[in-house]
């Protein structure tokens, strides 16, 4: 048992706080968030520099070949910024399915542009169901001469709007059991039209309307009809770096409380000597500590290879609810000044609120932990 | 980072629930669980324990140790009490790394083999009913008259002094001095002349005690460490009482989730209602909090760390999460749920409804959930004590 950070990994955590302290101030994320792409093409081009958009790819993609857990310490280095970025939906949601279910052709021509920062990538996957489990996608590909066409509706699809390829899961034979492929779609392709979504903490999310949308049979990823496990995998890495940046801003959350209770006066006393307001303050700790704990326990066992459908639910499930009760009461001792818009507060609430609800909130993740308990 | 446990870890885990499942007679467990206590059969169980080092492993090899890691002393207190053998262990968990860390020699020899051995067993004497939270606010006198103290005063809430052999007694000898300074710490054997111990029934169904001393009298080599410095050695050893083993309720939930798979309601399998389903899943998501909570302060210590608000973190959300744990039961259970041991219907033999009544006594004991959060606040995050 070891509960430190390698040497290593606390230098990458300054590097990367470093970085975003000097490169990502919240007046910039407020920018960042108004603007139609919802990200900086400078930071984008910085982290291609810095290694970070390969960083978990082998060397000989163009990656640098570090581990999930050291990108953990850069994604809650990034909820700490509020890092307004399609980094999980490019590394995540697109490069690390790239590398663990395509074939050796797709990971030589898209893995080093994915870590020279050519290319931006996101995974289409919600439906009107909007459930995050694989059974739930109805999507089909119907077949052509060509290969496939697609018709429908997916929702919740991070930077659609500016991806260059969309990993689209569709349902490529029937039943329940396999059947499911993930399809390279190219973002101009006809028929393809994306909108913005509006959710609360302003994130570029997007309905995805496919009319007809053509797509090569050379576009699989990987095998026709083997995408579960990729996907399963997408989603609990992608489940873990939310609970990740979660951790990020309750500790965001706790360093503004403390500040604001140790200099607010009334009653001629900083609030923070009256206990009540103590006592909001240790529980943001408590919850912080233990969503710590929780997410890097998730994170070393994907970064392992380790069974994790237990970790990564009571991780995804846990944290979502910490994060919120740490932000309501980093709100309640902040009294009125912290639900003024130009309080950096009312960002982090509004992130936290979104990233409980991405890759399934406490209630769907209680549900998986109850099976991957035996219930 | 790395979070399992090593093969080496696995493995003593292992031999320990061997052992706890070879050893626990009936008439054991009657005792340590059911009184929450010690009695002639678990006496012998510890022994039994004590004989391969486990009631204290992280002591050196002369005192009876085995030099081991506070890792692996957390595994073997955590899996005795899976089995219900949690009886405080107030000498091996409090009063012997106190007198390992403060004590002369004399009583290092005296005292430190016999606890590892299993012989004898400790109470504590802090509480008194003007000084619960506010512990130095004790007074209890001990006053020097030749080679002794003479003791006189009260405890209460003293668990265990009613089958220990020594109590581990706060009291003030300096009144002149402020209050954080008067207090020396005492070895104190409980079969001396003066002392009359009175049975305080908690709801939890076990005992704790109200001590009188009059006119005890008290050889001055049983003054522990420095005479005044009592205070501040009492939160010392307070660190390491907060270091509650999981395995209480790391059982309740697995047997819980037994339950739950077999039991049913209105015709159904308990464990197909998707709130039972989540209750059971939000609880183990605390738990594995409690359980990350309390193996950090093992691998602070084995950093060679001191214990901070981490303590005092660990043992709020534990306590709180068996609040949680013993009301989901309940609730789970139905009109079940509170039937009591002998009980024809009581599932799971009574203990839910036993565990509940416990459960009280846990956000009080040992530091109530507000004195836990104010360490937090104010030792763990700097924030200022109110006027």
């Amino acid at each position: 048992m070891d509960l430190a950070l390698s040497d290593d990994q606390q230098m990458l955590k300054e590097t990367a706080r470093r970085f975003f302290e000097k490169e990502c101030s919240k007046t910039l994320v407020r920018e960042l968030l108004e603007t139609p792409q919802g990200h900086s093409p400078d930071h984008w081009t910085r982290m291609a520099e810095l290694g970070w958009l390969g960083l978990p790819f082998p060397e000989q993609y163009g990656g640098a070949d570090f581990s999930f857990l050291d990108l953990a310490v850069v994604l809650e280095e990034m909820g700490r910024a509020l890092l307004p970025s399609p980094f999980c939906s490019t590394v995540l949601l697109g490069g690390y399915p790239i590398l663990d279910g395509g074939t050796e052709a797709q990971k030589v021509s898209l893995l080093p542009r994915v870590s020279a920062g050519e290319l931006i990538l996101t995974m289409a996957l919600l439906e009107t169901g909007a459930a995050y489990d694989p059974d739930d996608i109805t999507m089909t590909a119907e077949p052509d001469p060509e290969g496939y066409v697609l018709n429908g509706v997916k929702l919740f699809v991070p930077y659609a709007h500016l991806a260059d390829i969309i990993l689209t899961v569709v349902r490529s034979a029937p039943g329940e059991d396999g059947g499911l492929s993930i399809l390279l779609v190219d973002r101009s392709s006809p028929g393809l039209a994306s909108t913005l979504l509006k959710p609360i903490d302003d994130a570029k999310l997007c309905e995805l309307s496919f009319h007809g949308v053509r797509v090569p049979r050379g576009n699989v990823l990987g095998e026709l009809n083997g995408a579960r496990p990729v996907i399963e995998k997408a989603l609990a890495r992608a489940a873990v770096a939310e609970c990740l940046q979660m951790v990020g801003a309750g500790q965001v959350a706790l360093k503004l409380s403390v500040e604001h209770v140790s200099s607010r006066v009334q009653f001629g006393q900083p609030v923070g000597a009256f206990q009540a307001v103590q006592h909001h303050c240790a529980n943001i700790a408590t919850d912080l500590d233990g969503a710590r704990f929780l997410s890097y326990q998730a994170a070393w066992r994907l970064s392992e290879g380790l069974p994790s459908a237990r970790e990564v639910a009571m991780a995804k499930g846990w944290v979502s609810e910490a994060a919120l009760r740490m932000l309501s009461r980093a709100h309640q001792v902040h009294g009125g000044v912290g639900f003024i818009t130009e309080h950096d507060l009312t960002l982090f609430f509004r992130r936290v609120n979104a990233a409980a609800i991405a890759y399934g909130g406490s209630s769907y993740q209680y549900g998986a932990l109850a099976r991957a308990l035996g219930m | 980072m790395d979070f399992k446990l090593t093969d080496g870890q696995q493995r003593l885990r292992e031999e320990v629930r061997g052992f706890c499942l070879e050893h626990r007679t009936p008439e054991v467990y009657e005792e340590t669980f059911w009184n929450h206590g010690w009695g002639p059969a678990s006496r012998e169980f510890f022994k039994k324990a004590g004989a391969r080092g486990w009631l204290t492993p992280t002591w050196p090899k002369q005192y009876g140790g085995l030099e081991s890691t506070h890792v692996d002393q957390l595994i073997i207190a955590d899996e005795m009490s899976y089995h219900g053998l949690r009886a405080g262990m107030v000498g091996a968990g409090m009063a012997g790394p106190t007198i390992l860390r403060f004590g002369n020699e004399e009583q290092k020899q005296e005292y430190l083999p016999r606890i590892a051995r299993g012989e004898i067993e400790f109470a504590l004497g802090y509480t008194e009913p003007q000084a619960g939270s506010d512990l130095a606010a004790l007074d209890i006198r001990a006053v020097e008259d030749g080679d002794e103290y003479v003791i006189n005063g009260m405890k209460t809430f003293n668990t265990h002094c009613h089958f220990s052999d020594y109590h581990w007694l706060g009291a003030r000898t300096d009144p002149e001095a402020p209050k954080h300074r008067g207090v020396s710490l005492f070895i104190v054997d409980l079969k001396s002349p003066g002392i009359t111990i009175r049975p305080l029934w908690t709801l939890a169904g076990w005992r704790t005690n109200e001590v009188y001393y009059d006119n005890v009298r008290v050889p001055k080599n049983n003054l522990v460490g420095a005479r005044g410095r009592g205070f501040q050695q009492i939160a010392v050893a307070l660190d390491f009482e907060r270091m509650y083993p999981i395995g209480p309720l790391t059982r309740l939930l697995d047997e819980l989730i037994a339950y739950a798979k077999q039991a049913t309601s209105r015709g159904k399998a308990l464990v197909g209602d998707p709130i039972v389903r989540h209750q059971l899943a939000e609880v183990a998501a605390d738990l594995e909090v409690c359980r990350l909570f309390v193996f950090r302060l093992a691998w602070m210590l084995d950093q060679g760390q001191a214990l901070g608000h981490e303590s005092a973190m660990a043992k709020v959300f534990q306590t709180e999460v068996e609040h949680k744990l013993t009301h989901t039961a309940m609730k789970i259970m139905g009109p079940f749920g509170q039937l009591a041991r002998g009980s024809k219907w009581a599932p799971l033999h009574g203990e839910v409804e036993y565990h509940h009544r416990w459960q009280v006594v846990e956000t009080i004991y040992g530091g109530t959930s507000e004195i836990m959060r104010n360490i937090i606040a104010q030792r763990g995050l700097g924030l200022p004590k109110g006027a």
